[in-house]
Order: structure tokens, then sequence, then C-alpha cells
């Protein structure tokens, strides 16, 4: 049931953004893109205002009006200036992306705890539930928007509105200024988006950078299923059909995940869903539909209406069949159901979850044998996470697990029935979740913790002993960071010894500006408590801590090693394995109402010998006696370490390179060893990607990452100058600017070059056919790789003596003439190395050179079987383990600084005996031996 | 009154597809006159009427209509006293919208438009009885969205929208030429009455010799954008079909001559 008014009440706040795209869409004839950025504005008003404490009804009215303003400027590029208005809008969305982030000042602002419709809903709940008093509340809203918009279009102003866009000659003939009128709809359109941006934000609880994108598809997508559900020319029915198209698009999205279908697949599913209902038409010849002007209401409706059920049950039954084989059938046996949420990928969050279900795993509970462990990842959505939640409760889940304080609040205000454990929450009591620890919600039990800071500043004291002063930055606007700052003074209240300077920043450029001035002041140490803000440019800090030789104490851990002097925080290990202990004693029959809030029970201590020794600070053996985790450069392994197996693509040669890599770190213990954990990247052959996948290493700071192939070398070597890269399935690195010789490097690189053993082959050649003499070549220059290889040829080809005649193309049409060319001047052999043009051609080329009794040599092993007579190749799994060894030598402590790079060609050779009997030559015995590949 | 100026229109002056539209055209047509125009293809007659609607404004020169100078005005702002009638029936009227509505922007030429409801039942009433006048059976139907309707029942709207609020100017550009002949003579005739009734000052462009001779007291040609003929009500009655082709024909013999050797003398020697 939730699942279903949840939907409704998602219909009815998207429903205002709804008909500012039907204004744009059908009252204006064009799409407006400018949707995608105002919705966002609107929430970006309604957030800031709201946090900064304007009285939330003027926020909303202030997002009209700011999204109004946005529509505005569209309307009037396109009209004032004649641009095109697709593009006015597209130019608009495009810049609205900065002034949204400039008016929220980052790229999310929670809104759970502030004033709005959601808390004005909640404080005057008579009792029912919440989602079904919502949908009662604005079910009301939205009938007097209906009746407000419906009668608009009928007043004097709506009339001549609606004549500019149908038809701007007769409305300009009318004494209708068509481009004022125009810039009032289009202003009066974004209006209503900004006013639903503002709403969903509320709704949601947050509002994001992020949030607007797709806007317009969908509202598009709900005016089409609107006109397909009514159809007439009256206004009244009209905007009733687009309230209802937004109601039903969004049903239709939470049947989608209501039977499975993935998250990241919706905006997929949504274009191509868009698209069958406008195609609809034309593949069902059953009216006239679109052959005139004035035929859309032409069409019987009840023959659209059938049409549009037919494809609905069809996309019904396909997203139910897709269940069915996907999630192994709707049976679920008896064995118990657990669901497990989290709201983003973050490392904590991540961390919890893995810690969960193998602690889940001890337990006796292994997902897919004897247990049902779903997981499932919002992505930082916070629709997502309902609609996820909304899904467990459907699939009749026992017990579902929330991570982070977002999942934990929509659980808790959305589900009653069923048993909620937490995890990974800083305070449950804020949120709604109880009173005490003993006197909570009777389903809800779970791990929480605020950051230990009594034992942080009893290492403080200990450390740096007598009167000191502390200093501590924080961002004011997270209620997190000021919660944990509060505790912060609080502790050291009650210490006399210890005075408090603070300074506090908007942003993360600000913190390097804050830290230089509090070192300024002659503090003793920096506290730094937990703040996301801070702690994003907590370099700065190190930066202006050392200059002065002032030590750091932090809170959070995993920080420890990047120049903190101790840490103390918790081990979020932790928090999956006692939630594990909590869902299984819930499991086994144990009321939730009867298990009290669980606090964290292992606190993490850290400390980093390094930077004391750079000090000169001596850490007390207590506090070393008590510290489980120690800096990496300290020695020891405490830390976990973190690498990023990057590849370019999907392509199968650097799968197999991945395959050699992850087998031998796997096989020869490294990774157990030093705490390693791999994670693989995959810029699926695009250049932006691998960009944004460089720079996302770079920000998480990866201990290493290990690259396979060039371009994934040259992404990563352009943007990281820091963390150790080693790189493998590489032709020629000291092309790539990253090495001049073998052992002369950029000092963080090293790695394995592999290039296409060009010599060996032209040497097989020779004691092949010891009396040919001309080998043909065809290639494109514009291949870098290609020009390597046959520079490599000509040299060969002396050494050996042959004439090597070349022809050179530009693409694979070319290569046919390229060939008879050189069929013309007497070729004995042909060659084709590490060209890619021209091995497209391949089995063409093998095909002629067959007629001709031509033999073909190529540096793939795997081409004999495509009619190549002999090759040579490099094995990359192979060079893939040749890789994994260095970075093993990395991994154990060594700077790749002094690794040279090394030159590897594990030859794997590749022999064609059928061609061989054709053209009578018997390979050598030994030759055969060492062949990986054998055709007969 | 309408007092033409002085009027030059090029298109695309300066480039190798430039037309003179209209050279120095002067033009004077006074309150109630019904001015039928004729010409040849390209001859500037279109443009002219434009020029008058305000979609088109000149590059040079002055129009004046009751003494207002509205040279720089756009359609819009002329609205308010000029009303017209397309020659492509679905020009003049909003296909989505209803006959009523259409009805209630036309009669609201020049007004504000203000968000409030203004197509009352005393309106509707009015409506219906002006629509009865076009005798096509519409006045019960004034809630048919204009779409369905047909080619010679939609200009005969476009005309009622054109005179339902008294225009100071009517222009009709060709406004039969795309009906079939039964709605081109109802719409000729109904346009007739109208004016007669309305005693309104009009500008019509005509491709029919015959219907510029019936209609109007004055007929202007225009032929290469000037006004190369003014014949008065007098003069009509006289001419018949045959003497205007004469008319005709005899320009296009003299522009052999004179039209191609200006042309080359200008090019050589300017």
């Amino acid at each position: 049931m939730e699942l279903w008014i949840g939907a409704i009440n998602l219909g009815f706040v998207y429903a205002f953004m709804t008909l500012g795209v039907f204004i744009t869409f059908r009252i204006h004839n064009f799409p407006d893109i400018t949707v995608d950025g105002s919705f966002v504005t609107g929430a970006a008003v309604t957030a800031v205002l709201v946090v900064g404490g304007v009285d939330p009804v003027a926020a909303m009215a202030l997002s009209f009006l700011a999204g109004a303003c946005a529509g505005a400027v569209t309307a009037f590029i396109h009209t004032r200036f004649d641009v095109n208005g697709l593009l006015a809008g597209i130019l608009v969305m495009t810049g609205l992306y900065s002034v949204n982030l400039h008016i929220m000042g980052k790229s999310n602002i929670p809104l759970l705890n502030e004033p709005g419709i959601t808390a004005f809903l909640r404080a005057t709940n008579p009792g029912i539930p919440y989602e079904l008093l919502f949908c009662l509340v604005f079910a009301f809203v939205i009938l007097a928007l209906w009746a407000a918009v419906s009668l608009f279009f009928r007043t004097d102003f709506g009339i001549a509105m609606r004549a500019t866009g149908n038809n701007a000659a007769m409305a300009g003939a009318s004494g209708v200024n068509v481009n004022r009128v125009k810039t009032a709809g289009i202003a009066l359109a974004n209006g209503f988006v900004g006013l639903s941006g503002s709403l969903v934000a509320q709704y949601q609880g947050f509002a994001d950078i992020g949030m607007g994108t797709g806007t317009i598809v969908f509202g598009l997508a709900a005016v089409i299923i609107g006109e397909s559900v009514i159809r007439t020319a009256s206004f009244y029915g009209r905007v009733l059909g687009v309230i209802l198209g937004s109601i039903v698009f969004r049903l239709m999205v939470a049947l989608a995940l209501d039977v499975g279908l993935n998250p990241i697949d919706l905006k997929l599913i949504t274009a191509v869903f868009v698209l069958a209902i406008l195609i609809a038409p034309k593949l069902f010849p059953g009216g006239k539909a679109g052959a005139a002007s004035g035929g859309r209401r032409k069409v019987p409706a009840r023959k659209k209406a059938a049409v549009f059920a037919a494809l609905a049950a069809v996309a019904v039954l396909l997203a139910a069949g897709y269940r069915y084989f996907h999630a192994g059938g709707p049976s679920p046996g008896r064995e118990p159901r657990i669901g497990v949420v989290q709201l983003s990928d973050h490392g904590l969050l991540n961390i919890t979850r893995d810690s969960f279900v193998e602690e889940m795993r001890a337990l006796g509970y292994e997902n897919g044998r004897n247990a049902v462990i779903e997981l499932g990842n919002a992505n930082g959505d916070m629709v997502t996470v309902n609609s996820i939640l909304d899904r467990y409760l459907r699939d009749a889940a026992d017990v579902i697990l929330t991570i982070s304080t977002g999942c934990t609040q929509a659980a808790v205000s959305r589900i009653k029935d069923r048993p909620v454990v937490f995890a990974t929450v800083a305070n449950p009591f804020i949120i709604g979740a109880g009173r005490t620890e003993t006197d909570h919600l009777p389903n809800v039990t779970g791990v929480y913790g605020p950051a230990p800071t009594e034992q942080l500043v009893e290492i403080v004291t200990s450390i740096l002993p007598g009167r000191i002063r502390v200093g501590c930055i924080w961002d004011p606007s997270q209620q997190n960071a000021v919660f944990n700052v509060e505790r912060l003074k609080e502790v050291l209240r009650l210490n006399g010894n210890v005075a408090f300077a603070g300074t506090t920043v908007s942003g993360s450029s600000e913190v390097y500006q804050a830290a230089v001035s509090l070192a300024a002041k002659g503090i003793d140490a920096f506290v730094l408590t937990t703040d996301n803000i801070v702690f994003s440019a907590f370099e700065s800090v190190v930066k202006a801590a050392s200059a002065k030789k002032i030590p750091i104490f932090i809170s959070d851990v995993e920080r420890l090693g990047d120049g903190a002097l101790a840490a103390c925080g918790f081990d979020y290990r932790q928090s999956g394995v006692q939630a594990a202990h909590l869902v299984d004693r819930v499991l086994k029959g144990e009321n939730p109402a009867a298990i009290p809030f669980e606090r964290y029970s292992k606190v993490t201590v850290g400390v980093n010998p390094g930077v004391a020794a750079m000090l000169g600070i001596s850490i007390p053996p207590e506090i070393l006696a008590r510290a489980n985790a120690v800096a990496a450069d300290g020695g020891g392994n405490g830390r976990p370490k973190r690498l990023a197996l990057f590849l370019f693509s999907d392509n199968h040669l650097l799968k197999i390179v991945a395959d050699g890599v992850m087998d031998e770190l796997k096989k020869s213990g490294t990774l157990r060893k030093h705490n390693v954990s791999v994670d693989l990247k995959n810029a699926q052959n695009d250049y932006g990607t691998a960009r944004a996948i460089v720079q996302d290493m770079v920000r998480k700071r990866y201990d290493f990452i290990v690259t396979a192939s060039s371009l994934a070398l040259q992404a990563t070597a352009g943007g990281n100058s820091t963390i150790p890269h080693i790189f493998g399935a590489v032709t020629d690195p000291y092309r790539m600017g990253v090495a001049k010789t073998p052992g002369d490097h950029l000092p963080n690189i090293t790695g394995v070059a592999t290039v296409q053993p060009v010599a060996s082959t032209v040497e097989a050649m020779r004691t092949l056919f010891p009396r040919a003499k001309r080998i043909g070549i065809v290639w494109n220059p514009a291949e870098v790789n290609s020009e390597v290889c046959t520079g490599k040829a000509r040299e060969a080809a002396r050494r050996y003596g042959f004439t090597l005649l070349e022809k050179t193309v530009g693409s694979t049409s070319e290569v046919k003439d390229a060939l008879s060319a050189l069929l013309n001047e007497d070729i004995d052999l042909f060659f084709t190395s590490g060209d890619s043009t021209v091995i497209l051609a391949l089995p063409y080329i093998a095909e002629v050179l067959k007629e001709h009794r031509i033999p073909y040599f190529t540096n793939d092993p795997t081409d004999v079987d495509r009619g190549a007579f002999f090759s040579i190749g490099a094995d990359y799994y192979e060079v893939g383990v040749e890789t994994a060894r260095m970075a093993e030598r990395v991994i154990a402590g060594e700077k790749p600084a002094g690794i040279p790079i090394r030159d590897y060609v594990p030859e794997k050779i590749g022999i064609n005996e059928e061609l061989a009997k054709r053209y009578g030559v018997t390979f050598p015995g030994e030759l055969v031996k060492r062949a990986g590949i054998v055709r007969r | 009154m309408i007092e033409l100026r002085d009027i030059h229109k090029r298109f695309n002056a300066g480039t190798m597809h430039e037309v003179y539209a209209l050279r120095d055209v002067r033009l004077e047509i006074r309150d109630g006159e019904f001015v039928t125009v004729i010409g040849t293809n390209g001859s500037g007659k279109s443009t002219l009427l434009n020029i008058l609607a305000g979609t088109i404004l000149p590059d040079s020169g002055t129009i004046r209509i009751d003494g207002r100078d509205v040279t720089g005005k756009r359609d819009f702002e002329r609205a308010r006293f000029i009303s017209r009638v397309f020659q492509n029936p679905f020009m003049g009227t909003a296909p989505d919208m209803t006959i009523a509505e259409n009805l209630l922007l036309a009669h609201l030429r020049g007004q504000r438009h203000y968000p409030r409801i203004g197509l009352n039942a005393k309106r509707r009433e009015f409506f219906k009885s002006r629509v009865a006048e076009l005798e096509m059976q519409l006045e019960d139907r004034l809630d048919t969205v204009i779409g369905t309707l047909s080619g010679g029942q939609r200009q005969a709207v476009s005309l009622l929208m054109a005179v339902i609020r008294q225009p100071e100017v009517l222009l009709l550009d060709e406004h039969t030429a795309a009906l079939d002949p039964k709605s081109a003579a109802q719409v000729t005739r109904l346009t007739k009455t109208f004016i007669e009734r309305g005693k309104l000052t009009t500008f019509m462009v005509t491709h029919s010799m015959q219907q510029a001779l019936e209609l109007g007291n004055r007929t202007i040609m225009m032929h290469q954008g000037r006004i190369i003929d003014d014949i008065s009500e007098r003069e009509k009655g006289r001419l018949t079909v045959d003497d205007l082709l004469d008319k005709f024909s005899e320009l296009r013999k003299a522009e052999k001559l004179t039209g191609e050797m200006i042309e080359h003398l200008r090019r050589e020697y300017l």
C-alpha cells in the first residue's frame, strides 16, 4: 500500500512540474529544457531559505519566482534574439547549474529536520500514516491547482496565451504582443517547475544539485501519458490529464521498481516508454493520428486507450518476466529475508555493509543458500531509498537494515509493521527513532554513536599535558558538524586545562585560510571533529599545521596516514558486525521493542609515529598501548589500503590482463598480507569517463593504481602525480612521455612495456622461408602504435636480409587496393603488426593471400584461426602477472622511482598447419612444440 | 484616411538575392474608400498590404493612419485600428481553439488581455448572433474547435473576426483565392455585406480582375514595386476585364525595351 500511496504523492508533487512542461510543450509548442535547471533552482532556493530560517511558505513563493526568472531568461533569448527555443533552453539550463551551485553553496542541502510541509504535516498529524495524510492533503492542493490552471486558460489572458502558441500570426493580427505573452508563459511554466522542485526537496528531505537531470523527459512522458488517458479539447480535461499523467507515470516507475528492475535502468526504461507512446499511433494504424492539423483529436478515444493499455500491459509483463528470471522466481520459500539499503557509495557505508554481510555469514546466514540478503543502494537519491524500502516491504522482508541516517529516517517514518535495524547513524534520537536507548519505536533498533569526543580529548591531554589551547574548524551549515563541535566544547569545558579557539568556514576552499589564521593565534593543537567539508580539505590543514609544527588530532581514523598525529574514532566495521548480531536476534524471534539501541562498542585509537618524530613529540606508552591502528609510514599494516585496477575498456585483451593481475595478486598473498583491497575501474572506452575516474581515484586517495592499456596510462599520468602507479599492456611508454629510458621515468610511475614481437616474427620468416626476399606490409600512419611497429619491421627486415614493401592506408576500405598493389610487386610474404585499421580486414586479406599462396604473418596468435599463417604475440595473461609482480614490489614498500620500466614480451606462438601443408612448408619441430595455438 | 509617403522596401539588401519590392510608393486612401489592388506576381501588392499591417516595416517613408504616424509600430500595436484576413484560411484562426474563443480574441483586438473570464453569457449571445449572419449553421457550434471546420467556414469566421470590432482599416489579402468557387462566392458576398454595412475603409489585394472590377470604388494596379495606374470609380464602370488585360500586355511590351536597357546602361555608366 505504501508503495502506491508514495507513488501517488510523488505524482502530486511532480504534477506542478508536469504542468510547467505542458505549458511550454503544448501551449507554446516547444519542449523547454530549462526545466532541468529551474527544477533544481526551485529546490535550492527553498533549501537555502528554509535552512536560513525563512518561513517555508515565503520560501516556496520565492522558489516559484526564481523558476519564473529562469524561464523568462530563456524566453528573452528565444524571442528577443530569435535563438531557437531548444537551444535557448539548453543554454540557460547549462548556466543554471553554476547558478544553482552558487545558491546552495554546496551540492546537497539536507532538509530532514527543517520546517516545511513535511514538518507541518507531522506536527498536525491526527494519527494516520504520514504518507496517507500527505496524500489526502495534497489531493486538495492538486484539486485547487487543477481548477486554477484550467480557469486561467479560459481567461482573456489565458486565451491570448494559447493563441500565441497555436497561431502566432493570428495572435499578432489580433493585437497580442506575441513575444511578451510567450515570455510570460514560459516564465509561468518554469515558475511551476521551480515550485515543484521546492516541493520535491521538502518531500524527499533534501535538495541536490543533480536532482533535475531528466526532468524534461519525465515531464514530457507525463504529458503524453495524460493525453492518452484523457482525450478531450476541454481545458479542464487536458489539465486533469496532465496531472493524472504525472501520477500514472510515477505509478509505473513504482511498478517497475516493485517487480525488481534495477533503479539505474529507470531512465532508459522511461526513454523507451516515452518513445513507445510517441510511436504507438504509427505502429497501430487504427486512427489517422498525426495526419493533419487537428488529427490528434480525430482518433477514436477508445482505440487509443486500448493501444495504450496494451502497451502498458506489455511493459508490465516484460518487467514481471524480468523479475521472474532474474530473481529466481517469485516464491520466497521460508528462509529469512533481509533487505539492506544504503544511501550512497560512501566508504563508511560500504565498510558497514560488507562487514555486515560477512558477519551474517559467520552467524550462519549465507545469501542464496539459507537466507536472502538483498543489497540496495540508492546512489544518493532519496526517492530511490523510498522505492527500495517499498520493494522490501512487498518482498516480505523479515528485517530491514538501514545504513546511514538518511535511510534510517526514511525507514522509521515509512515502516511500522516490520523490524528495522539501523547502523552507522550518529544520532537516532533527532530523527525520531526513539527518545532514549530503551524507549524507542517498537519496531526499530540499531547501532549508533556520536564520535567518541571524550576519548579524543583524553588522548590530546595525555600527549600534551598542562594548560593548552586547541583550535577547531567547522562548517556551521552542517548540522552534524555543529553537533560534534558543541560536544567537543562541552567536554573541554569540563576539563579546565584546555581552552578552545574556533573558526568557521563556508566551503572547503576556505579551510586553508582558517587553518593558517588559527595557527597564527598560537594554538597548541588542532582538534578536528567529524566534518565532511573540513575533511575534504584536510591536506590544507596539514599544510598550515606542519608549517608551525602543530600536531593534529582527528576523529576520522581513515585519515590518520594523511598527516594527523593521532586519531580516535569508531571502527565502522564494528557497526556492521554489531548490526548483524541485532538482526540475528530479531530473526530468532526477539521483539525489537525490547532490544535497546547499542552504541558502537569498539573505538579505534590510532597514532602516527612518523608525524610524532617529525614534530618531536613523544607519545606516552599508555596511548601506544591503546592504539590499534598505526599509520602506514610508521610501519605495520593497520590501515587498510586500496588499489585501483583501471582498465580503459572491456576489450578482451585487457580483461585477460586484468585476470592475470588479479590472479597473481591473490596467489602471492600480497593483498592479505598488506591488507589491500582492490577496486576495479573501467572507462568503457570513453576518454571523458577515464578522466573522471582518475580524478575520483586521486580524490579518494587510493594507495596504488594499476592501469591496463596505453590510454589508461595516459589518462592517469595526466591527472595523478602522487599515487604510485604501475602500468601494463602498454606498447611504448617512452612515446607517451612518462619515461625517457627504462630507468628514467616519472617518479610515481613504473610498469611493464610490451611491444609487439616484430623482430622475432621477422626472424621466424627467415627461418621458415630462407629464400624469400620481399615482405609486403600495409599500415595506417595515423596509428602511433602501427608507426612504431612498422619502424621495427623496417629495422628487422634489414637485419634479416628482406626488402620491406610498404603501402599506407587511411581506412579499412583502402586495404583492398593497397594489397592488390603489393601483389603486383611480387611479394613473397605479408605482414600485419599492431595495426587496428588493417587487422579489421584480416579475413579478407587471408583469403586473397591464400589464393596467391603468400604466407601471412601477424602479431596476435589467435589470428591463425582466422587465416593467418604464423603469428607471434604477447601472452597478455603473463603481461598481467608481470604487472602485478611489479605492483607487489610497490605495495611492499619500494618506491616506483627506483623500479625501472620492464620491457617484457612473453611470446606466444600460433601456427597454421593447414596452410603450411598447402604451401608445402614444414614447421620445425621445436617451433611446433613452443606453439600455444596450432590450427590443423 | 491612410497616407503612404515615399515607401521603399528592399529584401535581402546588399546580397545577390536582392529584391526591390516597393519603390517610392505614395498612396492616399480616404475614409470609407474600398480599394482593390491588382498586379503581376512579385509586383509588391502583398508587400504593400503587409507594410500597412505592420508585419513588414518599410526601409524608408512614412505611414499615417488618421493622422497618426504608425511607421515604426508593429502588427500587434496597429491591431487596435487595423484588422486583416489572410489568404490562407488556416492563418486567420487558431485551430486548437473553439469558435467562441477565437471570436473573443478578435473582439478584444487592441484591448488588454486581463486574467478574467471574458467569455461570459452575454458575449456568447452576441457571438451567436454574429455567427448566424454567416448563414453557415455555425451558431450552435460555438464550442467546436476551429480545426474541424472546412476552409470556407474558417475563412468566413476569419472575416467575421476581422469586422466583429469595427476596424478603421480592413486588409484583405486575396482572401478568397484558396477557396472552392462556391465558398469563394459566399465569402465574397459576406465581404461586400460587412464592408457596406460598416462603411469600412478597405484595402483588398486580389488576383481576379473580375473581382477587382466588381468590388470597391477604386482600383490600383501595381507593377515592379510601383503603382502604375489608379482607376477611379467612374472609370471602373466603363472598364472590362479585357481592358485590364490589355493594360498589362502593353506594359510587358514596353518593359522589353526599357527595363533591360535601363539596367544595362546603369551598369555600364554608373
